[in-house]
């Protein structure tokens, strides 16, 4: 038989992921439990981009596809759309999150302190080539303050606010399964706010941040001031059906809030993500910032910058164009060759006439 | 993974009653087979917490509470069951935007297929036209139909007759003969 | 209300892989596109154990119409054996028991993508195409909503200068698949990446089909019996792709759809793109009974 076989095809997509997994050896419970150990900030940036709290998973993906991030994601995002809606947790606010690390660019000084955290800011980025040599690299111990800074503490926003600097947002009453989910609608434009505060959450990092330092750079029109980053954590609140509310569990949110002078008031842009993830929250803010009034097309204008780091979305439709494409292909050749060969035979028409 | 998942019994009565009314509009005028009696079924298949009903079936009721959609006046409502059609139905309805026709309404009502005053269809999913009895309308339904129709503005009608349903997107064109 | 009723028995896996909810939502809206032919009509698009861009779309429509008795043919590129169509059909059986099949003839459900079988599609039979951009005006107009609002408006005036200064340039109409079509008189919609040559066959056809995209969350329908008017000039008529006089060198099949095969010598030859009706002309030259149904297609020529 001239075409080659159903099965021939099924055999190749087998051993093509008998290969891709080859070098990798068994995927154990050990290797599950190290990777989510010793890489909590991947972690924590997959399960942001897969919008799905669970490092238990997010570290089994991540060891499932060899660290191919968008793989890994993918994984998540697909385990995550088939699983049961039980409820929704109450709104979690600013001022309720047990902070680990709180800074702000705007003024020295701010109402609760700074908290420097958590942080490799001021590392001197020297590769610990000593480890390749077969000395271990313990980090030293941390020296924990005389008095603890605050765990709870209000948001620089509300004090400005409070200092008629900005315009508070409109409070969202939405409450429950009203809430508009950008899992269960599409994204329409203008997007509901929740939508755009969802996708932002669930973007791409390298996305966000392309875009958001196109927008620092000046292809926006506002320059972000880091009002506030902060690093925490945020009890996960729910209603027991006998109607007791309780904190299932914590999860780690990173949020930024941005600012800058629009007249004689503050413009404010915002973002959050489930795990700690600075670069895409302070990039995803500034984009937040820009975003109003922005012409269209431009890269702060929401749709654009909405739909293009859609990490999912943009990575998939990167790889499909490795599809076999030849239907279209031929369907184009076929007018190219048609019109050169209209063009050769006015030429050939013309000529005489010379 | 070996076994492949089995359909539970919901899972196939709402995938055959999708189904008929799948081709009932895709094919208007051309009376399908649904898997059970009256229009308990079309609930089941269409509707949950992401609609906004309006029912004014009593004996529907119960079920549509149940689905979690949200109870509203018919203007607002993105899926109607009524236990019968009244002329001034149809503008009462949803009937979309320019730039959101998807958001007419879905209406659900009983009627007698096979007897009753003669219609004659046409449009997308006829070839040709159609004749086909109906009963149970009330005069002036069709012509309120009529009236407020703008496509691609309007709203999509399932006539339900015991365990048949006849379907009319506001794509087709009805005369009463 | 006791707890039974609030719960149901765990599965592993949903039958389908979609859960009922999303079912519900793709039911409801395929019910308005079928109703407004040729409008996008925005769904959810739940993600699924495949990439964007890899047919989910189609596959999200297949999921929510498939039972037991479905009998689904799953094709890329007019072809059964391509990988993804195989790992598709693996897909769909997997998660549905349905039993699948290469032969149009014989298919309720044919998932395809960029191509139409050649055979005539029967009216109980259902074509989902799989549809990377469903936005016709993309070219002239990459914003979608201000491409909805051209659309509410039907002011497809970008779209007619756009194949008017192709003529102008080129001598014709420069788009080669994905040709924008008129709908019902209304909307024009890409039929999909399908060849100028498939178009016709959505033009009054006895089968309905849906296409949708999964990664830009849009589907949109053409009913039967539905008007598909590809956009032309009343003076520059439609041309479909000149392959009316290629003969199959595999199958000696002639007047389809084919594709072509450089060969080392500089030269092309050509096969038959729909390569089951490739395969079943090939067991009738040898000797088989086998059934190949009427072709829209006859001596290379669109018989309507």
């Amino acid at each position: 038989m001239a075409y080659v076989a159903t099965r021939g095809g099924e055999r190749a997509m087998e051993q093509s992921q008998r290969l891709f997994r080859a070098e990798m050896g068994a995927i154990t419970p050990e290797r599950v439990a190290e990777v989510r150990a010793a890489m909590p900030y991947l972690v924590d940036r997959v399960m942001g981009e897969a919008s799905l709290y669970d490092q238990d998973l997010a570290a089994l993906a991540l060891a499932q596809t060899g660290g191919e991030l968008y793989e890994a994601i993918l994984l998540l995002r697909a385990w995550r759309t088939t699983q049961p809606r039980l409820t929704v947790a109450d709104p979690v606010t600013q001022e309720g999150l047990f902070t680990h690390r709180r800074i702000s660019a705007a003024f020295k000084d701010i109402p609760g302190g700074q908290v420097l955290g958590p942080t490799l800011d001021y590392a001197h980025r020297i590769l610990a080539t000593e480890v390749l040599k077969g000395e271990t690299h313990v980090p030293a111990p941390v020296e924990p303050a005389s008095r603890p800074s605050p765990a709870r503490q209000p948001s620089v926003a509300a004090w400005q606010a409070d200092n008629d600097l900005l315009t508070a947002p409109e409070p969202d009453t939405a409450t429950g399964n009203d809430i508009p989910d950008v899992t269960r609608e599409p994204l329409m434009f203008p997007a509901d706010r929740a939508h755009t505060l969802q996708s932002l959450a669930r973007a791409e990092t390298g996305g966000v941040l392309a875009l958001g330092y196109a927008a620092q750079r000046g292809y926006g029109q506002a320059h972000p001031t880091v009002n506030e980053l902060r690093l925490a954590e945020a009890d996960v609140v729910v209603r027991h059906p006998r109607g007791t509310r309780f904190s299932a569990g914590r999860v780690k949110v990173s949020q930024a809030e941005v600012v800058s002078k629009q007249g004689e008031a503050l413009g404010l842009g915002f973002s959050a993500t489930l795990g700690w993830n600075e670069v895409k929250v302070i990039a995803a803010a500034t984009l937040d910032l820009n975003s109003n009034g922005a012409p269209k097309g431009s890269a702060t204008e929401e749709e654009f910058f909405l739909y293009h780091t859609e990490g999912v979305e943009s990575s998939g439709f990167c790889i499909h164009f490795k599809l076999p494409h030849y239907v279209t292909f031929q369907s184009s050749l076929d007018a190219m060759r048609d019109a050169k060969a209209k063009r050769a035979a006015r030429a050939r028409h013309a000529e005489p006439a010379e | 993974m070996t076994a492949h998942p089995v359909p539970s019994e919901f899972e196939t009565r709402t995938n055959a009653t999708y189904d008929a009314l799948m081709w009932a509009l895709s094919r208007p005028g051309l009376i399908r087979a649904l898997p059970g009696q009256g229009p308990a079924q079309i609930v089941e298949a269409l509707i949950d917490r992401e609609c906004a009903v309006h029912c004014a079936d009593t004996d529907l009721a119960a079920l549509v509470a149940r689905t979690g959609a949200a109870p509203v006046a018919p203007e607002a409502a993105d899926h109607l069951f009524v236990s019968a059609l009244s002329p001034d139905l149809p503008g009462r309805l949803a009937l979309g935007s320019d730039l959101h026709p998807e958001h007419g309404a879905t209406l659900v009502a009983p009627a007698t297929l096979g007897q009753g005053a003669r219609l004659r269809l046409s449009g997308p999913g006829v070839d040709g036209t159609l004749e086909v009895a109906v009963g149970e309308v009330p005069d002036g339904f069709w012509t309120g139909r009529d009236r407020v129709l703008r496509y691609p503005l309007g709203f999509e009608l399932f006539l339900v007759d015991g365990d048949r349903v006849l379907g009319l997107p506001r794509s087709t064109r009805v005369e009463v003969l | 209300m006791t707890l039974q009723s609030l719960t149901r028995a765990w599965e592993p896996m949903s039958y389908g892989f979609l859960d009922a909810s999303a079912k519900r939502e793709i039911r409801r809206k395929m019910l308005k596109a079928i109703a407004v032919p040729g409008c996008q009509v925005p769904y959810a698009s739940r993600e699924v154990p495949m990439a964007r861009g890899w047919g989910t779309g189609g596959l999200q429509i297949s999921c929510t119409l498939i039972n037991p008795r479905t009998r689904i043919k799953v094709i890329d590129q007019g072809a059964d054996d391509s990988v993804n169509a195989a790992s598709i059909r693996k897909f769909l059986a997997r998660v549905s028991g349905a039993p699948t099949t290469n032969d149009a003839l014989e298919a309720d459900l044919i998932q395809s993508r960029h191509r139409v079988p050649e055979e005539v599609l029967r009216e109980d039979q259902v074509l989902v195409l799989q549809v990377p951009n469903p936005e016709p005006l993309r070219p002239v107009q990459p914003n979608m909503s201000i491409a909805r609002q051209m659309h509410a408006d039907a002011d497809y005036g970008r779209m007619w200068l756009q194949l008017y200064e192709q003529i102008v340039r080129s001598g014709r109409v420069m788009q080669g698949a994905s040709y924008p079509s008129l709908v019902n008189g209304r909307f024009v919609m890409t039929p999909s990446p399908i060849p100028r040559w498939d178009v016709p066959k959505l033009h009054m056809a006895r089968h309905l089909t849906i296409l949708s995209a999964g990664r830009e969350k849009r589907l949109h329908v053409v009913p039967p019996f539905t008007r598909v008017e590809p956009l032309v000039f009343d003076d520059v008529p439609y041309r479909v792709e000149d392959h009316g006089g290629l003969t199959c060198q595999r199958s000696g099949a002639r007047g389809y759809f084919m594709n072509e095969i450089p060969q080392d010598d500089g030269s092309s030859i050509h096969e038959v793109s729909d390569s089951d009706l490739g395969v079943k002309t090939i067991r009738r030259r040898e000797g088989e009974a086998v059934a190949i149904g009427a072709t829209w297609y006859e001596n290379g020529e669109m018989t309507s």
